[in-house]
């Protein structure tokens, strides 16, 4: 879910990148060396591998038409580390915005944030906790299932929590929360069973593979590898607190009725703080005024008039005329 | 004078345990064009992988006097450069300007030099114009001939290349035939293609099995036609 | 992202595609902001933001259709999130044209706004990445002080991505060549871990083979930087612009919202 400019306000969309960007330059920073030498390479063709083998599609049962992939984060995360994984991903997603055009450029933060570090540490520490000592082959199967259900839920929660507190929607976080964790739980699992398979078929087939590339996992040290989980796990309860700490239900519904027209039927209104918050702020850095909201008992006039059609009916008009000047040019240029 | 190449009583061994080598004797001059033929899974690649210092089997490799060791390892690699098999193994930077320059940067040459040497191997592979690139731009011939310029850019003395010739167009494979003859270098070509053998190289060496089994000119060697078929080869 | 030329109109050459990437990045950056920042209830200010990036991208040769396709491609979370407002937000408005007016609820006002900002902040995106190549994207970012390594992965996945997008559209072809119906998710999925673990198993080979033809140059760890790029006259003529056009639209807006508000 590659989340856009539009769904976030601009404080989230900066505390995002800052956030992203921290982790990312302290792991950039403390990535020894050798290792960046040695891996350079295996770095980098994996995040290649990363777009080739989302390509791979399966068919989904009851649905036809319709088809799963890996997502990766959880194999990466499984087979390079954590530290690794997320860079490795973080460059896939910074491709996917400029390459691709996937996610806007103010959203960079967040998508790095919900698609590459938090599924790449949280799948990669529930997969440790999961699977132990990786001695029981079942046992890190299952391990790597729920750590693929998790990170997808880790992930889906953090899109709630970010357009939550944008405040641009008008879901209430809740309903929200509930549907995106509802359809990252099926990915999840899709997800959890497709690594599964990969990993058990590489495990049979090459296990020196699998062996040599977890053998040298531990690029950064226990230290980093501790305050970095501390650090994420303070994120994720710090932004789940603000959530619940908010009314239940998230938003506060109010009824209008218009007095002089009593068979108008009432209309749903949303007085939420937390988007009127949003709307303040949106309308101080603005410079631009928005529409005077006025009194909630009247109809709201927002008459855009004749200045808004003149304005659409201009912009239409300029976008003809460059079209038509570049088609006039482009004869001669060529 | 060295001899550019000297390898003596050299054995390699893959991990899984296949032989690959087996006692491989062989002396290189200065100068000389070397064909390496034989078919499929003979053992050529690793020969040329065995020069370059990329695998340590038992034996002795020398490159130009010096032996192979992890000590030299660096000198050895500005004296002898390494074509791979796949372009796309060779050209890892975004563009081949890049690609070109990479490994006289990494030679601690002086500016001009750099410049002197990169200008020179795009214009003996016929590049200039497509140095900006990205290789995904390129047909299979130019990237050959870009993969080729990568190891020019260094200045070798000696260079190897496994398989230039394959997935090349005839046209294509024309204009790298031309390409090598213009090399002063000593060459070392793996192939499998025996017209290709006879028109870029003067000595032939057959190898089968991970053995040398026949070293000579390639005249006698090339249309020897029951040596050729003994070794599921053919005469040009 | 089917094909090896995904990043054709990249490599083309035109006024803006010479430009200094840093320079677009840093005006797409500027863009972005000024869009957003329109207040939630006013799809038809965000209109008249779309001319510029439109006329860049016409000028510069790149296909609407082709851009028009993108954005359709990406926007389905988008638009599924935009068209729940109107669900939550019934409060009615009153549109006035002249002597005829109509009701709209502050729901779809939202919804709107959102649709034409996402489009427009898309353009914006499409705008720099279709006129400026991808090397010169990276050079940018490294002058602006990316830490290297995250550079050297950039380019690595850049250069490897239309190799390895090559060879799975080869693999799929083969699946679908053989696999006429479907087959139960179990070997479904069968079938795509095992060629999904074909191709990391030959990703790390060439991930080796690459490793050894660094070597053979002489690779040590370090990577030399780019070539530095340089701001010149151009880059001038087009920042004057850039911010002429910033200006004009936002005053002309300002005036114009507030004679709404004055209505
Ligand atoms: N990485 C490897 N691991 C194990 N065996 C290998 C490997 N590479 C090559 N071989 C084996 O070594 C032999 C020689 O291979 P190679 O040098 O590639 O032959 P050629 O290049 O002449 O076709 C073959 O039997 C091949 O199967
Ligand atoms: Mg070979």
């Amino acid at each position: 879910m590659h989340m856009a400019n539009e769904l976030i306000s601009f404080p989230v969309a900066g505390v995002s990148i800052g956030i992203a960007g921290g982790v990312l330059g302290w792991i950039c920073k403390s990535i020894r060396q050798d290792i960046v030498s040695e891996k350079a390479a295996v770095m980098g063709v994996l995040g290649a591998f990363v777009f080739a083998a989302q390509m791979v599609n399966f068919q989904l049962p009851l649905m036809p038409g319709t088809s799963g992939h890996l997502i990766g984060a959880v194999f990466l995360a499984v087979i390079l580390g954590p530290h690794l994984a997320a860079v490795v991903l973080s460059s896939v997603v910074i491709i996917q915005c400029l390459l691709f055009q996937d996610g806007g450029l103010l959203a960079i933060g967040c998508n790095l944030l919900n698609i590459a570090i938090i599924p790449s540490y949280i799948g990669y520490y529930v997969y440790r906790l999961a699977a132990g000592n990786m001695q029981n082959k079942s046992r890190y199967l299952a391990g790597a299932i729920v750590a693929c259900v998790i990170a997808a839920l880790a992930g889906s929660a953090m899109v709630v929590l970010q357009t939550t507190i944008s405040g641009v929607l008008l879901i209430p976080p809740v309903l929200f929360l509930a549907t995106m964790a509802g359809v990252h739980l099926l990915v999840g699992i899709m997800e959890g069973m497709i690594t599964v398979a990969i990993l058990g078929y590489l495990a049979s087939v090459r296990p020196d593979l699998i062996a040599g590339l977890t053998a040298s996992r531990a690029v950064l040290s226990r230290n980093g590898a501790l305050i970095s989980l501390a650090v994420m796990t303070l994120i994720t309860a710090a932004g789940f607190s603000l959530l619940a700490s908010d009314k239940p239900d998230g938003l506060e519904w109010s009824y209008l009725e218009r007095p002089e027209q009593p068979d108008f039927k009432p209309v749903v209104a949303n007085s939420d703080q937390r988007m009127d918050a949003a709307d303040k702020l949106h309308s101080k850095i603005a410079v631009m005024p928005d529409y005077s909201l006025g009194n909630t008992s009247e109809l709201h006039s927002a008459s855009a008039g004749w200045t808004s059609v003149a304005g659409i009916v201009g912009s239409a008009v300029c976008m003809g005329l460059i079209w038509l000047t570049a088609k006039l040019i482009r004869p001669r240029r060529a | 004078m060295n001899q550019a190449i000297e390898i003596s009583n050299y054995s390699y061994v893959y991990p899984d345990g296949t032989m690959a080598l087996d006692s491989i004797n062989l002396t290189i001059q200065h100068g000389e064009r070397v064909s390496l033929i034989g078919p499929n899974g003979a053992g050529k690649s690793t020969l040329l992988l065995a020069m370059a210092g990329f695998i340590r089997g038992k034996g002795t490799v020398l490159i130009d006097g010096m032996e192979l060791c992890s000590r030299t390892l660096k000198q050895i690699r500005a004296k002898l450069g390494c074509c791979l098999e796949n372009p796309d193994d060779q050209l890892f930077m975004p563009t081949l300007f890049e690609d070109v320059i990479f490994g006289p940067l990494n030679m601690n040459l002086p500016p001009q030099q750099v410049k002197d040497n990169v200008d020179r191997a795009f214009e003996t592979v016929g590049l200039t114009a497509l140095a900006e690139k990205a290789p995904h731009h390129l047909s299979a011939g130019q990237k050959r001939a870009a993969a080729i310029a990568t190891v020019l850019s260094m200045a070798p003395q000696i260079i190897t290349f496994d398989e230039p010739d394959g997935s090349l167009d005839p046209r294509n494979r024309k204009r790298l035939e031309e390409v090598l003859g213009r090399l002063p270098q000593t060459l070392i070509i793996a192939t499998c293609n025996m017209r290709f053998a006879a028109a870029v190289s003067s000595r032939v060496i057959v190898v089968d099995h991970g053995r040398i089994v026949a070293d000579g000119p390639a005249k006698s060697i090339l249309y020897d036609k029951d040596l050729m078929e003994a070794h599921g080869l053919e005469i040009p | 992202m089917h094909h090896a030329y995904l990043d054709k109109y990249a490599n083309q050459n035109s006024f803006f595609h010479r430009l200094d990437s840093r320079v677009k990045f840093l005006a797409a950056l500027i863009y972005t902001i000024l869009i957003l920042s329109i207040p939630p209830r006013s799809a038809a200010v965000v209109f008249c933001y779309v001319v510029a990036p439109f006329g860049m991208l016409v000028w510069a040769g790149i296909p609407i259709g082709f851009v028009a396709r993108r954005i359709l491609a990406v926007s389905p979370f988008v638009l599924v999130l935009a068209l729940s407002c109107p669900f939550f937000d019934q409060t009615p408005y009153l549109l006035r044209l002249g002597d005829i007016t109509f009701q709209l609820s502050g729901g779809w006002m939202r919804c709107f706004t959102i649709l034409a900002k996402f489009a427009a902040t898309m353009l914006t995106l499409f705008a720099l990445t279709c006129t400026t190549r991808f090397t010169d994207m990276l050079a940018g970012l490294q002058q602006m002080q990316c830490p290297s390594i995250l550079i050297v992965q950039l380019s690595f996945v850049y250069r490897y991505l239309f190799v390895l997008v090559d060879r799975v559209h080869h693999i799929l072809r083969a699946r679908a060549a053989r696999k006429l119906r479907y087959l139960g998710l179990r070997q479904e999925i069968r079938i795509a871990a095992i060629m999904i673990a074909a191709l990391f198993i030959q990703s790390l080979e060439s991930a080796e083979r690459i490793y050894r033809a660094m070597q053979g140059r002489g690779f040590t760890g370090s990577f030399h930087a780019l070539k530095p790029i340089r701001i010149n006259r151009r880059d001038i003529y087009f920042i004057f612009v850039f911010i002429g056009i910033c200006i004009f639209l936002h005053s002309i807006m300002r005036i114009w919202l507030n004679e709404l508000n004055g209505v």
